[in-house]
């Protein structure tokens, strides 16, 4: 099986205090940001991992995982440690961070796809910085390919995927032809998310993503990373979305003390009108 | 995350800091790349140190308070390690952090030593009992590695690098602690060349757990009939297990774990007693098949070990630092002073308070300071490797600093971790105290560090009775010279140059302590010697650990000057600012002491030993 995973890398979200906005609220200030994989695209090549391997035997490859992104050059340190957890080759699309949208990262990967013949593209259900939850979802159309989002659990058959997703009230079962798209949840790094058909159903895998292995990290500089320009996958760079201003959600005002519960009721009735 | 008794992780650490000291200060970019390091560059160490931080906190902190509660557990004749702990040595072993540097010829990954001690203070750091399993194994695997015959590497260096098996060093006896030499273990050599070991070691890390198939012991012992003292002692491969030819597990080795201690800290690691031979069924082969030559194979592993528990030490203490400085940016209590007359003044962050921070910057410039100092030895250590052979006398000189720089690490490290620790709790007050807080089981796991790999006067002794005199005296001239000439270099430079007359008279003040006690030993004045050893070393680690703090500062003062002036370097502005205030305040709060001790010394007070012994008091 060959799957393709598409990374982005986002502001790391433990530190999104220190993300900017200039007075101008133009565009969000991206300088002196730390960066990180986006979560959900880590549990996505997490899933392709153990779709690519018999899980009692995770040193032998059985499948190829090529990871993508799009951004500047240093994009490729994100790159570099998805190779050194275990994916096998890497292109970065060049690009800048803020002349992006959805509908154009998915208009390329198509392009991409078509070039790579992936079996599965699997991707995060969104990415924690803008939350738009689209790429996946438009590049499925662009391909009319099968998809399935917000996987939790996926299991391999024969020339499909049988994909568990957690909606209200119980769990949805998919079963999706190869080729097909699948964006994944939280829930996929489980110990007993994901099954490959080497995989034997008793096998339990470490809760969450796997670590980057010492020797994997020195094997990663050798492992294949390409450039690729964006307009050769996407001519017309046009994007769809625009944005019109960038503003910090209001601060907080402070509470008020009541006196009393009578004084809180009447408050809560009159004033929040919540009762 | 899926162990129900995990806690939660506390350790921190500032990776930004150790990449400083790594490429920035210390330049290992330059020796990445060429031999013997051809297989690395920036990039992989980094990325080593990123992972192994991951990896210490989601794996072993966590681990860390769970295990010094439990404890472990002697059951059957067997020592059962806390919850948790087998499975954080698999997947330590998958994960392959222990072999960063080891050989590529013993399945390693060839690293510098620089590298491997920031890996060791990660791992150490998040949770210093676990480690010290993996530690041990490893110091074991390095002697048989340096001393073992060709079958004694191939029968033990994979599984022991690899983990399958564990290690110990068995040294110390009921009557030979810092005394070695009066080791009583015996052994007495078999028809087939191998040896039958009898005796009983105490304290012994490691000494039993449950984490691998076989543990193999490294014994210090006397072959009947040869000479009393250290130049006697042989060192033998005992297994738990008896090992074949092969490798092959064969069956019990007659070595049972007597008891294990109730310790004050550090109590995930099994401190055993081990009868060696109560049934006369415990067989051991000499190490490198030469007998008597068991001290000079230890002290060369001693070196790595006692470089270790310096790295111990300071591991801990940036922890305890770390946690101090996040409470204290959180804990709001009193008003600022300029408000102390006010009650209705704001309550701020104790962050603020004066006091406090006087004590969050000494811990951070100590802590700093003598993490430089052992990266400064590591990469020592590393370019004896990268001249070896082609430029003898380079090596000759990094040797030396080695030799030099070993004592001060093990004993300064261990002394000021401890009182870093003990600080941080101070910074926190009552809650600092409590179990809630990591701080209190750091200050505990802390106090062994002066205790164990040789007490932290037998690190003075060796300092000033061994080492200064080697090479004629040459290693010394050497570090004063390259302390000077340091001094001589930045002189005028306009943020730094003030605080480098203080390291001049410091650096002055221990050149002439040193020449004091030269003149006590020709002058057979010898027990002033011991009397003075400890604040002498004192004194030159302070001189080692301003001198590194002060080019830190001058290198980070330049690359904050070349910073662009807008929002988006403030994170390294504020980096650079820290490295130039924790070097004033080590130069201009410690450093002074370095001279007040040699006047100190410089008066010979022999009250210690003129007191007589029913003096001290009517017990
Ligand atoms: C938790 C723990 C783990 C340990 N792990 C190991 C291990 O894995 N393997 C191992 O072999 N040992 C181990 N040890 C033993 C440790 O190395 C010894 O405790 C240490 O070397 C000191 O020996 P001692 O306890 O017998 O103290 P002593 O030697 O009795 O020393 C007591 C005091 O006297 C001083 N003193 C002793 N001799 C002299 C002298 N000649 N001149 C001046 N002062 C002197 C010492 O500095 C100390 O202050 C461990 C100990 C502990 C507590």
């Amino acid at each position: 099986m060959k799957i393709l995973v598409a990374l982005k890398r986002v502001a790391d979200p433990d530190n999104a205090n220190k993300v900017k906005i200039p007075a101008s609220g133009e565009k969000i200030d991206t300088t002196g940001l730390e960066w990180k994989p986006n979560p959900f695209d880590e549990y996505a090549l997490e899933a392709a991992l153990r779709l690519t391997e018999n899980g009692t035997q995770p040193k032998v490859r059985a499948g190829e995982v090529v990871v993508v992104t799009f951004g500047p050059k240093e994009t490729e340190t994100t790159l570099r440690a998805a190779l050194a957890t275990g994916a096998d080759r890497a292109i970065r699309v060049d690009a800048s961070d803020d002349k992006l949208d959805g509908d154009l990262v998915a208009r390329a990967l198509k392009a991409l796809v078509e070039k790579e013949k992936p079996d599965v593209v699997l991707m995060g259900k969104q990415a924690v910085d803008g939350d738009s939850n689209q790429v996946g979802q438009i590049l499925a159309e662009l391909l009319d390919w099968p998809m399935a989002t917000f996987a939790a659990t996926i299991r391999e058959e024969a020339g499909a995927l049988l994909v568990g997703r957690e909606v209200d009230g119980g769990v949805s079962t998919l079963r999706v032809k190869l080729p097909a798209v699948v964006t994944v949840d939280l829930r996929i790094v489980a110990p007993t998310s994901v099954y490959s058909t080497k995989t034997p159903s008793t096998h339990k895998y470490n809760d969450g993503v796997r670590f980057a292995a010492l020797p994997a990290i020195m094997a990663a500089k050798k492992k294949p990373l390409v450039e690729v320009k964006l307009a050769d996958l996407a001519p017309d760079q046009a994007l769809k979305v625009s944005y019109h201003g960038f503003a910090a959600p209001p601060a907080r005002k402070a509470g008020i003390k009541v006196k009393d519960v009578s004084e809180l009721v009447s408050k809560l009735k009159n004033e929040a009108k919540v009762l | 995350m899926s162990n129900p008794q995990a806690s939660q992780n506390r350790y921190r650490a500032d990776l930004r800091e150790m990449k400083f000291l790594l490429f920035e200060q210390f330049r290992l970019g330059d020796v990445l790349g060429r031999a013997p390091f051809e297989a690395w560059g920036v990039d992989e160490a980094s990325m080593v140190l990123d992972e192994t931080y991951k990896f210490a906190c989601e794996v072993l902190g966590p681990l860390n308070s769970t295990g010094d509660k439990s404890g472990c557990r002697l059951e059957g004749g067997r020592v059962l390690t806390p919850e948790g702990f087998k499975d954080a040595w698999t997947k330590l072993y998958e994960a392959g952090w222990k072999n960063v540097s080891v050989n590529p010829d013993w399945g390693g990954q060839g690293a510098p030593h620089a590298l491997f001690a920031l890996v060791e203070e990660l791992l150490s750091g998040a949770n210093t009992a676990f480690n010290m399993y993996p530690g041990l194994a490893h110091g074991a695997a390095e002697v048989i590695q340096l001393f073992g015959t060709d079958r004694q590497k191939s029968a033990f260096l994979p599984r022991l690098y690899g983990g399958q098996w564990g290690g110990t060093m068995c040294l110390t006896e009921p009557h030979a602690g810092s005394d070695v030499g009066s080791s009583r273990t015996t052994a007495k050599k078999l028809p087939d060349g191998r040896y039958q070991i009898r005796g009983t070691k105490i304290f012994i890390s490691g000494g039993d757990h449950d984490m691998a198939d076989n543990i193999v012991h490294l014994v210090l012992a006397r072959v009947e009939g040869a000479p009393p003292g250290t130049k006697g002692l042989s060192l033998f491969i005992v297994p738990r297990l008896r090992v074949k030819d092969d490798g092959t597990i064969e069956g019990s080795n007659d070595v049972a774990v007597g008891s294990i201690e109730h310790k004050m800290g550090i109590n995930g690691s099994a401190t055993c007693v081990l009868n060696f031979g109560e049934n006369d069924g415990c067989i051991g082969e000499l190490v490198g098949e030469v007998e008597n030559h068991g001290m000079a194979q230890m002290f060369k592993m001693m070196n790595g070990a006692r470089i270790a528990v310096g790295v111990q030490g300071v591991a801990v203490a940036s922890s305890a630092f770390l946690n101090a400085l996040e409470y204290a940016r959180d804990r709001k209590q009193g008003p600022s002073i300029d408000h102390w007359k006010d009650p209705t003044a704001p309550r701020v962050a104790i962050v603020e308070h004066a006091d406090v921070r006087r004590m969050l910057l000494e811990m951070k410039a100590k802590v700093e300071g003598i993490r430089a100092l052992i990266v400064k030895l590591a990469l020592h250590q590393d370019m004896v490797h990268v001249h070896q052979g082609s430029d003898d006398q380079k090596a000759q000189y990094h040797q030396g600093q080695v030799d030099l720089l070993v004592p001060l690490v093990k004993a300064y490290g261990s002394d000021q971790a401890f009182r870093v620790c003990e600080m941080a709790i101070q910074t926190y007050g009552g809650a600092g105290y409590i179990k809630d807080y990591p701080v209190e089981q750091y200050c505990r796991d802390a106090k062994i560090f002066s205790i164990y790999e040789g007490t932290n006067h037998i690190q003075a002794m060796d300092l000033v009775g061994r080492k200064l005199a080697q090479r004629g005296g040459q290693n010394l001239q050497e570090f004063l010279g390259d302390v000077a000439a340091f001094v001589q270099k930045n002189q005028g430079h306009p943020t730094v140059g003030p605080y480098l007359a203080e390291l001049g008279a410091a650096q002055e003040a221990l050149a002439g302590t040193a020449m004091r006690m030269l003149t006590w030993f020709q002058t057979g004045r010898m027990a002033m010697v011991p009397l003075a050893a400890n604040r002498f070393l004192e004194m030159m680690s302070a001189v080692a650990v301003g001198w590194l703090l002060l080019e830190g500062a001058v290198l980070a003062s330049e690359k904050a000057a070349s910073l662009p002036n807008d929002e988006s370097s403030a994170r390294d502005r504020a980096f650079y600012e820290g490295k130039r205030h924790a070097a004033a305040y080590y130069a201009r709060h410690v450093l002074p002491e370095v001279r007040s001790h040699a006047e100190i010394l410089g008066r010979e007070d022999r009250s210690p030993l003129d007191i007589p012994t029913d003096a001290f008091a009517s017990l």
